[in-house]
């Protein structure tokens, strides 16, 4: 079986190569640099905690289950977040479809994740509905996630990750790093909101993929399919200058009023084009939110 | 107008149709499209729409200038046409008028050529000619189809010939040679006044008849018998069409018209009637039975030239008797009426050039449109 993950590592190991070695894995590991590791207390268990991290003996003394916390803090859980609708499906900046560089982007992640003993697990959907997935701490577990992403298709809902954030927000109380796979989304007062309250709670990281050009001289040629609505969309007729103006003024003031929303909250973005920079960038991320912080 | 592939229509127009639904469908079919996402960001920009508004009109007009075009190159390609039938040999006919003008045949001959002075108003593409003859033949005008002119000729002939006429002046020239009623030499000046008549049969595509109008009361010495003059007739390929006023015998086929069997003439019994009857007066004064002897002889001739023989009891049958010959002539030589096709292509072909301009018209508009 040909693994998705096999191919995230080959692009790995080539930008491990080009950098000094453990650079990449270094940069993961010190996002959380600084818990306190040896701190140990027990609170209540809640959907979503590990099994294994329950403190049975404590469990039985009081009647409730209860975890214990030092553990699970040492352990980290990375939560991937990811819009699984039809724009997955459409094409990206450099061609690819956006699933792909989104694979990619996960790939790189979970496999620093579960070399660093971490679990990930995935929440994914469309507009039609949200789906979770458990944690794991196994490649075969991040092998799993990323098929799940590799099967958005144009046969899916339409995309809300709007939906998915507040999934979250509403489904877990741990603190989890969050990698919220997004596309070209527009900031509005629905997604504020929800950023506003998982900031609270987690550390964010966005990663964007970004869309494919309509108009202007990259643009794509002939017709489009608008995944949205499934209905032809008349590129061609795009190529008037004029046109691709006005198209341009608009994503900019888009992504404007996004990286705004992001900044606002102290959100570190990376926003992949093609899988060749998918890699870079990721590391770029990483590096941006430990400066960040 | 008609259609001659009228089928071409329908089966065109399925086709165009069918090609119409499969292109509809693959448009439907949209997995060809590269899926874009986003889209609403291009196309709810104004000037988005505005393109889009510009190419439906124009995706429109070239649709309908591709459908007028298809329709009208159908409509020429089914060939529009106006079909007449016409019977070709009817109008090649070539008519000789071949009257005796002896004294006793003058009020047969008014009646025949005023019937055929009424009758030229309707021919189209006939030839008539007309000569007359007693104890010589004067030709008083060839074959010709100047209509006009033989409408003049013929009442000229019709007032010459009347009982009213004066003077006999329109006969000089018929009884330069002794005797009378020379018939032989009068059907023989007739054949001749074919176009090359003395050539081998076959060679002329014209059909011939001839009116002739004779009591065959035969005085005199003639040049030709009836008979070698009907051996002429038939090497012209012409039909005999006689006429005889004066049939009271009982020998003669009567008052009925002979059918035109196509039996040979007998040869001995015209001979006999050419020398028997170069005794008689040219007044009619002899016994019935040689006028039943003269009308055999003329029947005979009739029969053997693939005509008709005719007894007249009055001028006034000469006219339905007229109308029968051309009946007959055109029962013989109608054949199959023949279809005339025109194709009238222009109409359709003009719309098809116009729908072109538009379609050019439209593409360079695209082209203005599109830098």
């Amino acid at each position: 079986m040909a693994s998705l993950l096999t191919a995230v590592q080959k692009k790995m190991h080539i930008f491990a190569h080009r950098k000094a070695r453990g650079l990449l894995e270094g940069e993961y590991a010190s996002i959380f640099r600084g818990r306190g590791l040896d701190f140990e207390d027990l609170r209540d268990y809640v959907p979503g905690d590990e099994v294994r991290d329950i403190d049975w003996k404590a469990t039985a003394r009081t009647g409730k289950p209860l975890v214990k916390r030092y553990v699970a803090t040492r352990r980290q859980q990375l939560l991937f977040v990811a819009d699984t609708g039809r724009n997955m499906a459409a094409l990206a900046q450099g061609g690819e479809l956006k699933k792909d560089l989104a694979v990619m982007a996960m790939g790189v992640l979970g496999v620093l994740a579960v070399g660093h003993g971490d679990s990930v697990s995935l929440v994914h959907g469309d507009g039609d509905g949200t789906d979770a997935l458990p944690a794991g701490g196994t490649e075969h577990h991040v092998e799993m996630l990323l098929r799940r992403m590799d099967a958005a298709g144009l046969d899916h809902g339409p995309s809300d990750l709007a939906a998915q954030l507040e999934y979250v927000a509403a489904h877990y109380r741990q603190r989890m790093l969050l990698v919220i796979i997004a596309d070209g989304v527009a900031a509005d007062q629905r997604l504020a909101k929800v950023l506003r309250r998982l900031r609270a709670q987690h550390e964010i990281l966005w990663v964007d993929i970004a869309d494919a050009d309509l108009a202007g001289p990259d643009a794509v040629q002939g017709t489009g399919l608008d995944v949205a609505g499934m209905e032809p969309v008349l590129l061609f007729l795009a190529q008037d200058p004029g046109l691709a103006r006005s198209y341009a003024e608009a994503m900019a003031e888009r992504a404007r009023g996004l990286s705004e929303l992001l900044a606002a909250h102290g959100i570190a973005t990376a926003s992949i084009a093609s899988s060749s920079e998918a890699v870079a960038r990721i590391f770029a991320l990483l590096e941006r939110h430990r400066r960040g912080r | 107008m008609a259609l001659k592939y009228w089928w071409l229509l329908p089966l065109g127009l399925a086709v165009l149709a069918a090609a119409g639904a499969w292109l509809w469908r693959r448009r439907d079919a949209v997995q060809e499209h590269s899926p874009v996402a986003h889209a609403e960001r291009l196309t709810e920009l104004p000037a988005y729409r505005q393109a889009v508004a510009a190419h439906r009109k124009r995706l429109a007009c070239t649709l309908a200038a591709f459908a007028v075009l298809a329709v009208s190159l159908l409509v020429a390609a089914a060939r529009p046409v106006s079909e007449s039938s016409s019977i070709p040999e009817q109008l090649n006919r070539d008519i000789m008028l071949c009257l005796d003008v002896s004294g006793s045949m003058l009020e047969t001959d008014e009646a025949i050529v005023g019937v055929f002075s009424q009758l030229v108003g309707n021919f189209k593409g006939e030839r008539i000619g007309m000569t007359i003859f007693d104890s010589s033949a004067v030709m008083v005008f060839p074959l010709t189809d100047d209509y006009e002119f033989v409408e003049a000729e013929l009442a000229t002939a019709t007032q010459a010939l009347s009982s009213d006429a004066g003077t006999f002046d329109y006969l000089a020239g018929t009884y330069e040679a002794a005797g009378s009623s020379l018939i032989g030499d009068g059907l023989a000046n007739c054949v001749n006044g074919f176009p090359a008549a003395g050539k081998a049969a076959g060679e002329t595509e014209r059909s011939r008849s001839i009116i002739f109008a004779t009591d065959n009361m035969l005085a005199g010495r003639p040049l030709f018998t009836l008979e070698q003059a009907t051996g002429l007739a038939k090497t012209a390929k012409a039909r005999v069409y006689a006429f005889n006023p004066n049939d009271y015998g009982p020998t003669g086929s009567g008052a009925n018209e002979s059918g035109s069997s196509g039996s040979d003439p007998g040869s001995g019994s015209l001979g006999s009637i050419a020398s028997d009857s170069g005794g008689y007066g040219p007044s009619g004064s002899g016994a019935v039975p040689l006028f039943g002897d003269a009308a055999a002889g003329l029947q005979k001739t009739a029969v053997a030239t693939g005509g008709a023989y005719y007894a007249l009891e009055s001028e006034e049958a000469v006219p339905s008797i007229v109308e029968k010959v051309q009946a007959t002539e055109a029962s013989l030589l109608l054949g199959a009426p023949q279809k005339t096709v025109v194709d009238h292509p222009g109409a359709a072909l003009g719309v098809a050039g116009l729908a072109l301009l538009g379609l050019a018209l439209v593409a360079a508009a695209a082209r203005r449109g599109r830098p």
